[in-house]
């Protein structure tokens, strides 16, 4: 077998013989049962063989969704890289198994295992969760049962592994406060190999459990939950967190990695057998976001802006194709336009591309005249449809939102477009924006009809021309400036679609896509809730909650049936308008944005006054107190400037 | 531009991926190799590249096909060799030969496949339902005489679900099965076929499995319980595919 990369000699081809315990034997009888076994097979190109027995931290990656989605996600890819270069580390994916899958392996009786070697998931040291967005809790849970694991932190002993988390959602750790041992904040490449080495240490040490979390408590980045105590009014709110063991930080800063550019960077990507959501060669071209939008969570929690460099980025890309073989390469990144060498960059790549038979995707492209061009050359006549996401209908709720796309940009797009024999343009918007009013959405209807009257005067036909208008609603996040703001209820927000509905249905050409109240609902409550959940959380698995993210599987009845036995008022956490001065219960969290500039943007947006992308002076948000940002100029903050 | 065919088998775990996965697999593997395939022209290249017969998920098999073009020659030998080093196991490339330029394609030539099914026997082995005298020896069925017996009839019916309309279809299978036999062993049944295969007729041995288990009365331990192999396909005109020659 050719082995691609040379500083990994365990990096093999796919389908090499791994040691097969009994598990590999049941799921043979099962596997043709289930819908797409190759989920369950593991043994992809590039996956990672290790003999378990020289390892002394065994880790596992788990994702709780299916295969394809996990798979999917690049921060698998490079943390998995990561820690398997490391000698005394062995890391294995874990995710959840679709309702079939899960019935035989409950009926078989199958513990959870990983992909790689059919380890059962109680038998690893730590078990590691990525938590990508609120609606995968419930899988958390299940996922644990499946593995036999006991749900509560003080409910497990020496037998248990360690029960880890990250991602975006451990920003606001509390729900699973008493669920999870402890949380990794902020980027993971370095806290995540530091956490397994003070593992390996604290094993071979012979130290009981909490000495490892108090190890851990050390590190920066690392929150354990179980060190702070919380304290609450009369009203339901927090008073205070009290800190209960010395060693833990008043605050968890997170992590940053400083410098992209010598960061690690996977070009031995594990390339699935069956079709996943992103099948592709991908590079990360920068990390964070100048925008500011103020209902962003990825904007305010990634900063400060960093970038690889376009030699960087080619050389990842060349290298990466090689390895794996893709017919797709694609950029990722929060806005690829404001890369600083872009063009030039996407001319290279399309060379690259052109010449080795593969097709390149840019997301999340700003529509100007260079990115005609290069969708032009990249799409030819298959024009997949052009994307605009205003997210507000009116320049009043834009200004609020901070976003700082015009009508008049989006129209000017359009007309290009259309001229270039585009058909299909989508539209993005949320609904339950804070100050949103009846005008607002009115807005959006204009917009689509007045891009359907403009392919009418360039084309001359009402016919093959699709406005496609999809709104999701609004789910105020924590560490961002609308973290104080009540989110519509369920009741306002149909309300709000069925208007839209209305009016839009009265367009023809025009079509219209919204997204269920119901689960925008427990995600609010979720994004902004505290350490009482975990109760919740428990019930409404119990009540047969799971895959929440899925349509199909939410059971709406079943959350609310779940708050109302353990006691919790989903209002409370949803529909609240909290205060400047309450305390908040991730204030424990240091995402290096500062709650002053928070409340100085909440503000703002209340009186509808923009604030400058940073790129063009510094806004002072406080993350060029942690680390240098290229953003930051000399010229700081002047009123009336913004 | 050269036209080549390879014969490969894929076994193990990787009979768990689909006909569509296995396309991808090769068009991955050909890029990482190194071979470059010759592409359909436009705005959406594909490469040129098709198997003779698809496999059905699950089943294993000794004997796959698969045509492509490359955009400048390469030894048959070279192609083998570069394509086996990137393969994952499970996945080999058994002979690589190549294809005069022009010329059917190996789909349009299929007119045969051959199979071999292995499945346990169930303990509730009921009496075949023919009226018979000595069908079942030690309580194993008699699958010689079986198997006989089956063939003999005029017409072997089975009922088709035809996923367009939804209908459900009498068919006669008997002109589409060339050989079948089968033995026990060890309270194993292993039943060798040789079933019509192709654009124009196409039986799966599942049906005939069905069918003859129908026929004689055996019920299998478990419907996923078994394997299906495939072990040869079988051309209009061999003289496209000698495998002989580049084999190991």
């Amino acid at each position: 077998m050719t082995l691609h990369n040379i500083t990994e000699s365990n990096r093999t081809a796919p389908g090499n013989p791994v040691k097969l315990p009994d598990i590999s034997g049941l799921l043979d009888k099962l596997l043709m049962r289930v819908e797409k076994p190759a989920r369950y097979i593991g043994g992809e190109l590039n996956s990672v063989v290790k003999e378990p027995g020289k390892i002394l931290t065994r880790f596992g990656f788990a994702f709780p969704d299916t295969y394809e989605i996990g798979m999917s996600y690049l921060g698998l890819q490079i943390l998995y890289d990561i820690l398997n270069r490391m000698d005394s580390v062995y890391c294995e994916r874990i995710f959840a198994p679709w309702t079939d899958m899960e019935e035989l392996m409950r009926s078989e009786g199958i513990p959870l295992f990983t992909l790689e070697t059919k380890t059962p998931v109680n038998e690893l040291d730590i078990l590691g969760f990525t938590l990508q967005y609120e609606l995968s809790f419930s899988n958390v849970i299940n996922m644990l049962d499946l593995a036999g694991i006991p749900f509560k932190s003080k409910d497990r002993n020496e037998s248990h592994p360690f029960i880890a988390a990250g991602g975006p959602c451990a920003f606001n750790p509390e729900p699973l406060a008493e669920i999870v041992d402890f949380f990794m904040i902020g980027d993971g490449e370095e806290v995540l190999p530091e956490v397994c080495e003070a593992h390996g240490r604290w094993k071979t040490s012979g130290a009981g459990r909490d000495a490892f979390l108090e190890m851990l408590a050390g590190i920066k980045g690392v929150y354990v939950p179980k060190f702070y105590a919380l304290v609450y009014n009369e009203s339901g709110a927090i008073r205070e967190i009290v800190k209960t063991n010395e060693k833990a930080p008043d605050r968890v800063e997170k992590r940053i990695v400083a410098n992209l550019e010598q960061a690690e960077f996977p070009v031995n990507f594990i390339v699935p057998y069956i079709q996943t959501v992103h099948d592709r060669a991908v590079v990360e071209i920068f990390r964070g976001c100048t925008r500011g939008c103020r209902f962003c969570q990825a904007g305010m929690i990634y900063r400060p802006v960093r970038e690889r460099s376009r030699d960087k980025v080619m050389d990842l890309a060349k290298r990466q194709l090689a390895s794996t073989g893709y017919e797709e390469l694609s950029l990722l990144s929060l806005s690829t336009s404001d890369h600083s060498e872009i063009e030039p960059m996407v001319e290279e790549l399309m060379a690259i591309c052109r010449d080795n038979d593969v097709s390149l995707s840019l997301p999340s492209l700003r529509l100007d005249s260079f990115s005609f061009k290069v969708l032009q050359e990249i799409q030819g006549y298959k024009k997949t449809g052009l994307t605009f996401a205003p997210e507000a209908g009116t320049q009043r709720l834009r200004n609020v939102i901070n976003k700082s796309i015009t009508e008049q940009d989006i129209y000017h797009s359009v007309e290009q477009a259309i001229r270039l024999g585009w058909t299909n343009i989508k539209l993005y918007f949320m609904v339950g924006l804070p100050t949103e009013t009846f005008e607002d959405l009115d807005g959006i209807v204009e917009i689509a009809k007045n891009i359907t009257d403009i392919n009418y005067q360039i084309t001359g036909k009402r016919g093959r021309f699709n406005v496609t208008v999809s709104v999701s609603n609004f789910v105020p996040k924590a560490h961002t400036p609308f973290q104080w703001f009540p989110q519509n209820t369920p009741e306002q927000l149909g309300e709000k679609h069925l208007y839209l509905k209305d009016r839009l249905k009265k367009i023809k050409g025009v079509s219209f896509h919204y997204h269920g109240t119901e689960a925008s609902h427990i995600e609010a409550v979720f994004a902004r809730g505290d350490r009482r959940l975990g109760d919740a959380l428990i019930k409404a698995w119990e009540l047969g909650c799971k895959f929440d993210g899925w349509h199909e599987h939410m059971k709406y009845e079943m959350w609310l049936k779940a708050f109302r036995e353990t006691g919790i008022d989903p209002d409370f956490y949803a529909a609240r308008e909290r205060s400047y001065d309450e305390t908040l219960p991730w204030d424990l969290i240091d995402s290096g944005v500062s709650k002053e500039f928070l409340i100085s943007e909440n503000k703002y947006a209340a009186s509808g006054i923009q604030s400058r992308d940073c790129r063009r002076g510094c806004i002072g948000c406080g993350i060029n107190f942690k680390t240098s940002c290229t953003a930051q100029t000399t010229q700081c903050r002047e009123e009336g400037t913004r | 531009m050269s036209r080549y065919a390879l014969k490969f088998s894929k076994e193990g775990t990787m009979r768990y991926i689909s006909h569509l996965d296995l396309f991808r697999l090769f068009k991955r593997s050909f890029k990482r190799s190194g071979i470059r395939l010759q592409h359909s022209q436009g705005f959406n290249p594909h490469p040129k590249m098709s198997f003779a017969q698809p496999l059905s998920l699950g089943y294993t098999s000794s004997c796959e096909y698969l045509e492509f073009e490359t955009r400048e020659p390469y030894g048959a030998e070279e192609i083998m060799d570069k394509l086996n080093s990137v393969l994952p196991e499970g996945v080999s490339v058994l002979s690589c030969e190549e294809l005069p330029a022009a010329g059917k394609s190996l789909a349009a030539l299929t007119e045969y496949a051959s199979y071999e099914v292995r499945f346990p026997l169930d303990n509730r082995f009921v009496a075949p339902s023919v009226e018979s005298d000595r069908t079942c020896v030690d309580s194993e069925p008699d699958i010689t005489v079986l198997t006989e017996r089956f063939l003999a009839r005029d017409r072997i019916m089975i009922t088709k679900h035809q996923k367009k309309s939804g209908k459900e279809l009498e068919v006669d299978i008997k002109p589409m099965i060339a050989e079948f036999s089968g033995q026990v062993d060890n309270k194993i049944i292993t039943l060798t076929m040789k079933l019509a295969a192709g654009s124009t007729s196409n039986l799966s041995p599942e049906a005939v499995l069905d069918a003859f288990c129908g026929f004689a009365g055996i019920s299998r331990a478990a419907e996923s319980e078994g394997e299906i192999k495939r072990t040869g396909l079988y051309f209009r005109d061999p003289s496209f595919v000698d495998t002989g020659k580049t084999s190991r």
